[in-house]
Order: structure tokens, then C-alpha cells, then sequence
């Protein structure tokens, strides 16, 4: 296991390497006295090649974090890059552009298309972008998250473990420079998570993948590289090679500030 | 109380989702409500112009029953003697006595040598001014007419006519052409019927319109002494009652309420039939809705049944919320048919006919007729949805999956259907083998209601093959969102059937209609080119007969080999003991020339020959009579004879044909000159090689005559594929009701489609699907659920409008034409009703938002 250089977190002037780069990101909710801030001034910067934990407790922001960083969601102030492009500003038809073609994604459900087959579901963003999927690379994939047999299948005649290793070649065949998952195993029981998590552990390791996942599970976030935690819209701590029971600890420890303070 | 509680809620939460639905219940009732204030209103409008217009007795011409004032076929109105006003007057109890001259049999020309009244139905009517008009019209402006060269006109006509005190009119009647000058125009106080009015002194209207003296018709008014029944008979003694009926003023305006009343029935019903096409058409768009709104409810429903909510309670709580709307969309309806009769009025007041909204008539039965159908349809729609709400267990709100696909009750709708089509199908080929118009008929009626049916409820079972391959040809050169859109429609084959079929219903009406249509235009057209030997028909363009001076005219103009008058004349015919009405067209010795008349038994000159005639091959049928028997006939104004059967016709489909010939020479020897019909159309054959100077002699004899016509073969058959295609308009245009109501119900489901499909939606977006690829995705759908519904509405139509058109065959009609101009239009309108219908639910789709969508439960 490679181990991965860290950077400062505050990711300021931070070089350009980072798959993904987020300066100063604030994201408020409704103004006045009502005003929520979900994320406070975050700066965070995601490393090329290496698997990101985002963990935090419910209402930490943690989510937004990653929506943002995706994308998927605006910032009310700060700046966001994913590589080398600054995406806040960016308008919404070459995000859509910039979501087709670098960045790929897992959510907790609700991953594929009920009409289409496993293999259509896999080559979809490629099919609406209109580009040829790399045959050999798409074959690669499928072999790592075991799915030959059942490429014809809907996905209602697949298991929600099964799903979700459809949806994580998905993620994986159009050769993203990175991909976000929310949850991707929250759904899923702890063998089939664990079978997920492998691939995508592994999709790092074997094919140098950009991954960034969202949890609040431990266990889950221990398959990271390293581990960025939140709570109440501010990155707190951050771990490198973490373990389920040294995340464990550093979650009680949040747990018992929350209260005294 | 729970049930009606959730059910108001359920309906509130999902308003947006039934504003479609809504809004095809509004509009079939409006149209409903409409139809049937608007006739009410019109029926109002005309009984208080008769009762406001009638005196206390009126003395009318005419023998029975004959109440509108209907122009004799003489074109001369019986005068009385002008004694009868003195006698009247004498009568105890009468105050005052106004002798009326009235005629339509004239045309109105004005300097420009245009025709003054209206070119449409209503007649130009010609009248003695007297003070008993002041209580339909004010006060006339300018001067009252006076003497033979005097003429006052209406306002409405000197209004659409342009004309004016001190211009000249020239008026042509039975009794030759006059010339007079406005001296005054008088504007309608009431409602104006449409007719253009023009009046005389009462000395130039006798001479003018009758060519001598007399009345057609006294208006009598008591001094209040006595009952207008008292009246009427003390007037009715003291007169010759010969030729004329002597009516209270009530038994005048119920006459002609009567007589009016049977037209506006007819005009009510055509219109109901349509507003239940759209209303029919409607249910399709509540049952999908419904439908949806269940699946997207399953795990409500479920856990409502968990905590301990029957079957009858679900059902009827769906039902309830189906029962809110039809209440909701039928009061709308209601308001809005009130609304669309206002309109209409306005749109018979661009017409000329004036009608106030004083008069707007709504009896109690309008809203509780359109309400209570409004929500048996909602009911009816929703039923279904209900009972499969009703089925729904609670372990439903357990699972993650919405209703499965039933395959079996699948199978066995497409089975019923696929019987109930072949039968219906079988029903209409059998129209191939009736031989009598009635069996035909009822084959064709059973086989449109089956077929109908049959292929609503097999639609679903079709979506999968005819989706795919419209898929093959349309949306593969899409790529991949083709592939997505097609997907979508084939998802839910009875969704995608349900609208298909709300579609289906109004094109396939359209195509049957365009096939009847176009093969009405072949067969004419064919009979045409076969059968008349005419170089030139002469008519008048409003329907009028034409008068002696056209005719003349016509007889009069050069290079001209042979003229022939056609002239209806009815006639009381007995033949063994048995009576009946005949109408006999009456024609010149050179009329073999100009329309070859197929015979079925014996020759048509023959038929011609002075004391015999022909008769049609059905009457001699039921009369059981053969060429050769003896027949006593009386023409109408003519004396009993004895003519024999020259010929029996064959039915044929010239448009012109008519069943029963006889020579004129033949009626003038029983029918005195004066009491001859006028004639309805005049055929003539040029000289050889001179048809062009033929022409040109005629159009300058006819020139200052603008009411006639000259018509060469191709410009008859021209009249008569315009004739077809104007009522085909008409008909089409009823028919948009019900296609408005199909689009709204294309709409609806992509609305609710893109609403269910919110994550996959987002999930898509998330991935990279841009808008525009988004909207397009949309679109394509809507085109193929579309051309889906045009291709079963335009197969359908074509089998029933073929099984139409067998039943023309037996009438002669027997060219089958395929009105591919049509067929082409409706696709095309298909493809963009779908573009259309998919407008705002792409806008929505688009401008959702995507986190919005990924985290939507």
C-alpha cells in the first residue's frame, strides 16, 4: 500500500496535483437570524490516486462537502476546483460537460436505470456522450467487480450488492479523474458493503483511481487512505491509514467534546 | 371521517397531478353545458321575436303545419283577395286589420351588380311596410318608400352591403326585374334572423311580389272584448279560409317554436355526440392518472392497510378523491359552457345573427346534467384504479418495488381484445356482403363499437412490436437517448396503450370520415366523367330556385345545341289501390343528352315519350310495379291523369340523379303555367367546336343575374369536392374537441412520468445527461406514444371508413378512395402533437434539480 503524501489541509495555494480542491468553501441555508451554515469556510484538497474518506456525524455537512466538490451543488461563497478547472462559476452546461467526462458517482440507492440492462447501465455515460467505450477497459472493470455473468440482466432481477458493483463499474468505465460515492454501502448488508468496498479499495490500488466516499461508518471509512472528519460545517481532524477501531476512538472523542462543550 | 379526511388531503397534496384530468372533465362539460345553452338561448331568442312580432289572430298562407316561411316551389306566394281586409275589420270585436305582402322568392342586386342579402341559407325576404313591423324594427331613418320606384332597406344589410339612401337596387322575382331607390334604412329593434329584409309601399310590394293584387297574410288585433280563440273563429267565419290557416297569436308562436325546435334538437344532438366523443376520450386521461397516482402510492396505501385500513376503505377512498374531482371539474364546466355559449353568440353575431345575452337561457337541467355526468365519468374512470388500490397489501409498504406487472390479467386483456377486435373486424368485411343500406349499416355499427373496444383494450398488448419499430425508423438515428425514450414508452404498455388510445378514438374518426369523404369525391367525380354529357350547368349559388329570367336567359344565349331545365315536381301518385308521395324531376326532350340515366328496365326516351314516366327501381320494388303498368298521378297545382311507366331507373350515384323522370310536356298537360315549380338547375350542350363562345354568350346573359352560377364539368366537380370538404371541415372541427382532450392526455402522462421518474432523472443528470439531451429524451417520447396512437387511429379509421363505404356502394357510391393527403396530415400532427404535448413537461424535467431528484424518497 502506497502511502499517500498529505497535504496542509487548509489546501491554499495547494498544488495543482490534487484531483479535486475546495478554498475557503462556505454553503449557507436561508439568510438573516434563520441563516444554517452547512459548510464554514472549508478548505480541503483531494489527492490524485487515493481514496478519500469524508466522515462526520448526522447534520456535519459532510454530504454537502461532497456535492459541492462535485459539482452537484452551488457554494455561496469560496472557490471549488475539480483538476485543474475551477467549477464554481462554471455554467450549468459544461458542469454538465465537466460531470459527463472527469467525475463519476455512487449513491447510497437508486444507482441505475430500471430500463436499461447492467452493461447499458455501465456504458451509459459514455453512450450519452457519445463516445466509444474502451473495450478492453470496460472488460478490465467488469472482470474486477466480478459482474460477467449477469451483464444482461435489469436491475431488478439483481441483488442491491450486485447493484451497486454495476453501479461502481459504471463509475469506473469511463476512466473519471475522480469519483464520488455518498454512502455507496449504506444500503447494503456488511458482506455485500464489504465486497463493494474491496473493489473500490482495490480500483484504487490496481488501476490508480481517484475516489472520494462519504460515511459515517467506520468500518467502511478504514477501507480509505485517509479519513477528513466534520462536524457542524468545519473539518475537525483527519487520519492517515486509519483503522475501524482507531476511527472508533477519534468518533467517541468527537462524541465527548460535543458534550462538553 | 378518516376516509373523507385523507382523501381531501391526498387530492390537495396532489392537485397539480389532477389539473389535467380536471381540465378534461371541464372542457367535455363546458362543451355539454355549452351546447346546451346556446340552443336553449337561440330557441328563447326566436320565441319572443315570433310573440313579440304576431298579432292578437294571424292570417298565414299555407294549408298545415307549413309554419316557417317557406317560399312555394312555384316561387309565387297565394294571394287573398284584397275584400278580405274590409271583411275582417266588419267582425265583431276586431280593432284593426293589416293587410301583408311577403315574399323570398327574390334576388336583390345592388349597383355594382353584387348580390345585396345574405349568400348563404337565409333568404332575402321582400315586404310592405306597415306600422305592425314598428314592433320588430325603430324607426326608420330617411323616408318611408313611396311609390314603384321607392325601396327601403334593413340596417344590418345596408351595413355588410355598403348601400345607402339614394342608391339603387335593382329586385328580381318571379314576376320580372324592377328597379328602386333607398329612401330610408330601419335597423332591427329585436334580434335579426339573419335575413336581409327590403321593404315597399304596400301598392309596389303587390305588384313587385305578386304581380298583381291582394295579401298573404292580415295581421288582426281585437279591442280586448273578447279571447283570442273568440277571435280567431269570428275571423275565420267571416272569410274564405281556402289556401290559409287562421292562428291565435299562441298558436302562431308554438307553431313556429315547433318548427324551429325540431332544427335546434338536431344541431343539440350532433353537438352532445361530439362533447361525449371528448368525453369518452377523457376517461383514458383520468384512468392513467388514477393509475399513477396508486403505483406512486403504494407504500402509502400499504402501511395505511398495516395500521388497520380495509380494502372497502382504500377503495373508497380513492374513489372519493375521484369523486372531488369530478365535482371540482364539472362546476368549472359548467361556469365555462356558460362561458363557451356567451362566445358562441358572439361568433353568430359576426355571422349577422344578433343575439342578446339578455336572453341567455339556463333551465336547472344544464348544471345538474353536465355535473352528474361529469362525475359518473370520473367515477367510472377511476373505478379500476380504485379496486387495484383496494388489492394493495400491507406488506407493500414494506417492500421497495412498486404493483408488479400483473403478466396474466396482461394476457387476458390482450386475448379479449384480440377477440373483440377479429370480431369487430369480421363485422365490417361482412359489410361486403349485405345487399340492403340497413343490414350494412348495422354490420358497420357493430363493427366500429367492437373494433373500438376491441383495440382499446388490446393497445397495451401492441405498444411492445409497433413501439420497437417506430423505434427502428425514428429514434435509433438518435443514438442512445433515442434508445432511453424508447425504453420509457415501451415501460408501461398500458400507460403508453391508455394514451395512445385517447388519441386513436378522434384520428380514427377523422380517417373514416376522410375515406367516406374522398370516396364520395371519386364516385361523383367518376360518374361525372361516365354519365353527363352537359357542357354547362347553370345553378343559383344560395340554394334558390332559379327564376324565369335566368332561365330565359340561359335558353336565350348563343352557340347553345340544347338547353334542359331540371324541375322538382312532387306529385300524389296511386298505382293498384296504393298511395304515395313522389317527386319526379321534370326535364326537357334533349335531358338523355346531358345525363346518361342508367335504366334497370326498360329506355329512358321512352320514359320521356308524352303521358308516361319513370320511376326508380325501389319504388317499383315495394309498389310491385313494372314498365308498361298504368299509374294515376295529380302534380302538385295540376289536375289527376293517367300516365304509364316508361322505364325503371337503376340507382346510381350521380349526384344529380334522381330516381323519377317525366317529361315537362308531360306535366304541362295536367299543370296550368302559373302553378309550374320553378326550376333548381339548367344543363345546356354547345354547338360543336363553340364551347368557349358558348360560355362567353352565357356568362354575358348571366351577367347581370350575380346569384347564378355557369359551371363547366371540371368546375361542378370542383363544387362538389368543396361542398364534401367544407362539411368534412366542419365535422373535423367538432372533432378537435376531442383530440385537444387526447393531446391534454399525452401531456398528463409525460407530466406524471417525468414526476415518478424524478431520481432516475436526477441519478441521469448526475451522470452527464445535459439538458437539451434531457428535453430531447422527452420529446422522443411523447412523438412515439404519438405516432403510436396515429397508426392504430388511422388503421382503425381506414377499416372503418372502408365498411362506410360499402354501405355508399349500395347507394351507388362504389369507388373506395384512400385520402392520403389525410393520412399524411394526421401523422405529421401526430408527430407534432407529441413535440407539443411534451413542451412543459421537458421545461419541468429540465429545471429540476438534481440533488433534489438523487435524494427524493
Amino acid at each position: 500500500m502506497t502511502t499517500p503524501a498529505v497535504d496542509e489541509t487548509t489546501g491554499a495555494g495547494g498544488p495543482s496535483g490534487a484531483a479535486a480542491r475546495a478554498d475557503g468553501v462556505t454553503k449557507a441555508y436561508g439568510a438573516g437570524d434563520t441563516q444554517v451554515l452547512a459548510l464554514d469556510q472549508v478548505s480541503v484538497s483531494i489527492e490524485r490516486g487515493a481514496f478519500t474518506a469524508i466522515m462526520g456525524p448526522s447534520g456535519s455537512g459532510k454530504s454537502t462537502l461532497m456535492h459541492c466538490l462535485a459539482g452537484l451543488d452551488s457554494v455561496t461563497s469560496g472557490k471549488v476546483w475539480v483538476g485543474d478547472t475551477e467549477i464554481t462559476g462554471l455554467k450549468e452546461k459544461n458542469l454538465t460537460k465537466l460531470r459527463r467526462d472527469s467525475i463519476g458517482f455512487i449513491f447510497q440507492a437508486f444507482n441505475l436505470l430500471p430500463t436499461l440492462t447492467a452493461a447499458e447501465n455501465i456504458t451509459l455515460p459514455m453512450d450519452i456522450a457519445g463516445t466509444k467505450p474502451d473495450q478492453e477497459w470496460l472488460d478490465t472493470v467488469v472482470n474486477t467487480v466480478g459482474l460477467s455473468g449477469r451483464l444482461s440482466h435489469r436491475p431488478n432481477q439483481l441483488s442491491g450488492g450486485q447493484q451497486q458493483r454495476v453501479a461502481v463499474a459504471r463509475a469506473l468505465a469511463s476512466r473519471p479523474a475522480i469519483i464520488f460515492g455518498d454512502e455507496p454501502t449504506g444500503n447494503l448488508d456488511s458482506r455485500a458493503g464489504a465486497e463493494v468496498l474491496q473493489f473500490l479499495r482495490k480500483s484504487v490500488d490496481d488501476l490508480g483511481q481517484t475516489i472520494v466516499m462519504v460515511t459515517h461508518d467506520p468500518v467502511a471509512a478504514a477501507y480509505a487512505d485517509r479519513i477528513v472528519f466534520l462536524a457542524d460545517g468545519r473539518i475537525v481532524d483527519e487520519m492517515i491509514d486509519p483503522t475501524a477501531d482507531k476511527v472508533l476512538d477519534r468518533m467517541r472523542g468527537f462524541d465527548a467534546q460535543g458534550r462538553t462543550s | 371521517m378518516s376516509v373523507v379526511k385523507t382523501s381531501l388531503r391526498n387530492f390537495l397534496a396532489h392537485k397539480g397531478r389532477m389539473i389535467l384530468s380536471g381540465a378534461a372533465v371541464a372542457l367535455s362539460v363546458a362543451f355539454v353545458c355549452g351546447t346546451l345553452v346556446f340552443t336553449a338561448t337561440m330557441q328563447t331568442t326566436f320565441d319572443k321575436l315570433f310573440a313579440e312580432s304576431a298579432s292578437d289572430v294571424m292570417i298565414q298562407p299555407g294549408e298545415d303545419g307549413s309554419a316557417m316561411d317557406e317560399s312555394p316551389s312555384t316561387g309565387r306566394f297565394d294571394a287573398m283577395p284584397p275584400e278580405v281586409i274590409g271583411e275582417i275589420e266588419a267582425v265583431d270585436g276586431v280593432e284593426t286589420a293589416v293587410g301583408i305582402v311577403q315574399s323570398t322568392s327574390i334576388v336583390a342586386v345592388g349597383p355594382d351588380n353584387e348580390s345585396v342579402g345574405p349568400t348563404g341559407g337565409a333568404p332575402t325576404m321582400g315586404v310592405n311596410w306597415t306600422h305592425v313591423e314598428l314592433r320588430t324594427m325603430e324607426e326608420p331613418e330617411g323616408a318611408l318608400p313611396e311609390g314603384p320606384d321607392e325601396i327601403m332597406i334593413d340596417g344590418d344589410t345596408a351595413d355588410s352591403s355598403g348601400l345607402g339612401i339614394g342608391d339603387t337596387i335593382r329586385i328580381m322575382g318571379v314576376n320580372g326585374t324592377t328597379e328602386h331607390t333607398v329612401t330610408g334604412v330601419v335597423e332591427f329593434a329585436t334580434t335579426n334572423p339573419g335575413a336581409a329584409v327590403v321593404y315597399f309601399d304596400t301598392e309596389t310590394a303587390q305588384q313587385v311580389l305578386l304581380g298583381g293584387e291582394g295579401f298573404t297574410g292580415v295581421y288582426v288585433d281585437g279591442d280586448g272584448s273578447v279571447s283570442d280563440e273568440v277571435l280567431r273563429d269570428r275571423v275565420a267565419d267571416a272569410i274564405d279560409t281556402s289556401g290559409v290557416r287562421v292562428l291565435t297569436n299562441a298558436e302562431y308562436t308554438q307553431e313556429n317554436q315547433d318548427a324551429l325546435g325540431a332544427f335546434f334538437n338536431v344541431i343539440q344532438y350532433v353537438l352532445l355526440g361530439f362533447a361525449l366523443i371528448a368525453l369518452l376520450v377523457g376517461i383514458f386521461l383520468i384512468v392513467n392518472t388514477f393509475t399513477m397516482l396508486v403505483a406512486q402510492r403504494t407504500r402509502e396505501i400499504g402501511l395505511f392497510r398495516a395500521i388497520g385500513a380495509s380494502r372497502r376503505q382504500v377503495n373508497r377512498s380513492v374513489l372519493l378523491e375521484a369523486l372531488i374531482l369530478g365535482v371540482v371539474g364539472s362546476v368549472l364546466g359548467f361556469v365555462l359552457g356558460v362561458g363557451l355559449a356567451v362566445g358562441l353568440m358572439a361568433v353568430m353575431g359576426a355571422f349577422g345573427l344578433n343575439l342578446s345575452t339578455d336572453d341567455l337561457t339556463i333551465s336547472t337541467a344544464v348544471p345538474i346534467t353536465g355535473i352528474v355526468l361529469g362525475i359518473t365519468v370520473t367515477l367510472v374512470a377511476a373505478y379500476f384504479p380504485a379496486r387495484r388500490a383496494g388489492k394493495i397489501t400491507p406488506m407493500a409498504a414494506l417492500q421497495d418495488a412498486g404493483l408488479p406487472g400483473d403478466k396474466r390479467a396482461g394476457r387476458i386483456r390482450a386475448t379479449i381484445g384480440a377477440v373483440l377486435t377479429v370480431a369487430g373486424a369480421l363485422m365490417l368485411f361482412l359489410t361486403t356482403t349485405a345487399e340492403r343500406t340497413v343490414a350494412a349499416g348495422g354490420y358497420l355499427g357493430l363493427g366500429i363499437l367492437l373494433t373500438l373496444v376491441g383495440m382499446v383494450v388490446f393497445a397495451p398488448a401492441l405498444v411492445g412490436g409497433i413501439v420497437k419499430a417506430l423505434a427502428v425508423v425514428l429514434l435509433r438515428i438518435f443514438g442512445p437517448i433515442g434508445r432511453l425514450a424508447e425504453r420509457n414508452a415501451l415501460r408501461n404498455p398500458n400507460r403508453t396503450g391508455g394514451t395512445a388510445s385517447a388519441l386513436m378514438i378522434g384520428l380514427a374518426l377523422v380517417t373514416s370520415l376522410a375515406v367516406v369523404g374522398s370516396s364520395m369525391i371519386a364516385s361523383a367525380t367518376e360518374e361525372i366523367d361516365r354519365s353527363i354529357g352537359a357542357d354547362f350547368i347553370v345553378q343559383t349559388s344560395n340554394f334558390q330556385p332559379v327564376l324565369p329570367d335566368a332561365a330565359e336567359a340561359v335558353r336565350n344565349a348563343d352557340h347553345l345545341a340544347a338547353v334542359s331545365e331540371m324541375r322538382g315536381v312532387s306529385a300524389e301518385v296511386t298505382a293498384d289501390g296504393d298511395s304515395f308521395e313522389q317527386s319526379f324531376s321534370a326535364v326537357d326532350d334533349s335531358f338523355p343528352d346531358m345525363i346518361r340515366v342508367e335504366m334497370a328496365e326498360g329506355s329512358f326516351a321512352d320514359a320521356l315519350a308524352p303521358g308516361a314516366v319513370a320511376i326508380g327501381s325501389a319504388r317499383a320494388d315495394t309498389e310491385n310495379l313494372a314498365v308498361g303498368d298504368e299509374i294515376t298521378v295529380t302534380f302538385e297545382g295540376g289536375e289527376e291523369t293517367t300516365l304509364t311507366i316508361g322505364g325503371i331507373t337503376a340507382p346510381g350515384s350521380n349526384p344529380e340523379a334522381m330516381p323519377a323522370y317525366v317529361s315537362m310536356e308531360t306535366v304541362r298537360d295536367s299543370v296550368p303555367e302559373s302553378e309550374l315549380p320553378l326550376a333548381w338547375m339548367l344543363m345546356a350542350i354547345a354547338d360543336e367546336g363553340q364551347v368557349d363562345a358558348a360560355r362567353e354568350s352565357l356568362d354575358s346573359a348571366l351577367e347581370p343575374m350575380p346569384q347564378m352560377e355557369v359551371r363547366d364539368q371540371a368546375e361542378y366537380k370542383e363544387m362538389i369536392e368543396q361542398q364534401i370538404g367544407q362539411l368534412l371541415n366542419m365535422v373535423y372541427g367538432l372533432l378537435a374537441l376531442a383530440i385537444i382532450v387526447a393531446i391534454l392526455g399525452v401531456v398528463n402522462t409525460l407530466a406524471l412520468s417525468v414526476v415518478e421518474r424524478t431520481r432516475e432523472i436526477g441519478l441521469m443528470r448526475a451522470i452527464g445527461l445535459s439538458r437539451r439531451q434531457l428535453r430531447r429524451m422527452i420529446r422522443l417520447e411523447a412523438v412515439v406514444i404519438a405516432l403510436f396512437g396515429a397508426l392504430l387511429g388511422v388503421a382503425m379509421g381506414l377499416a372503418w371508413g372502408a365498411g362506410a363505404q360499402q354501405i355508399l356502394a349500395l347507394e351507388g357510391m362504389e369507388v373506395l378512395a384512400l385520402p392520403w393527403f389525410t393520412i399524411a396530415v394526421v401523422f405529421v400532427g401526430a408527430a407534432l402533437v407529441g413535440l407539443l404535448a411534451a413542451l412543459v413537461p421537458a421545461f419541468r424535467a429540465g429545471r429540476m434539480n438534481i440533488l433534489d431528484a438523487v435524494s427524493t424518497e
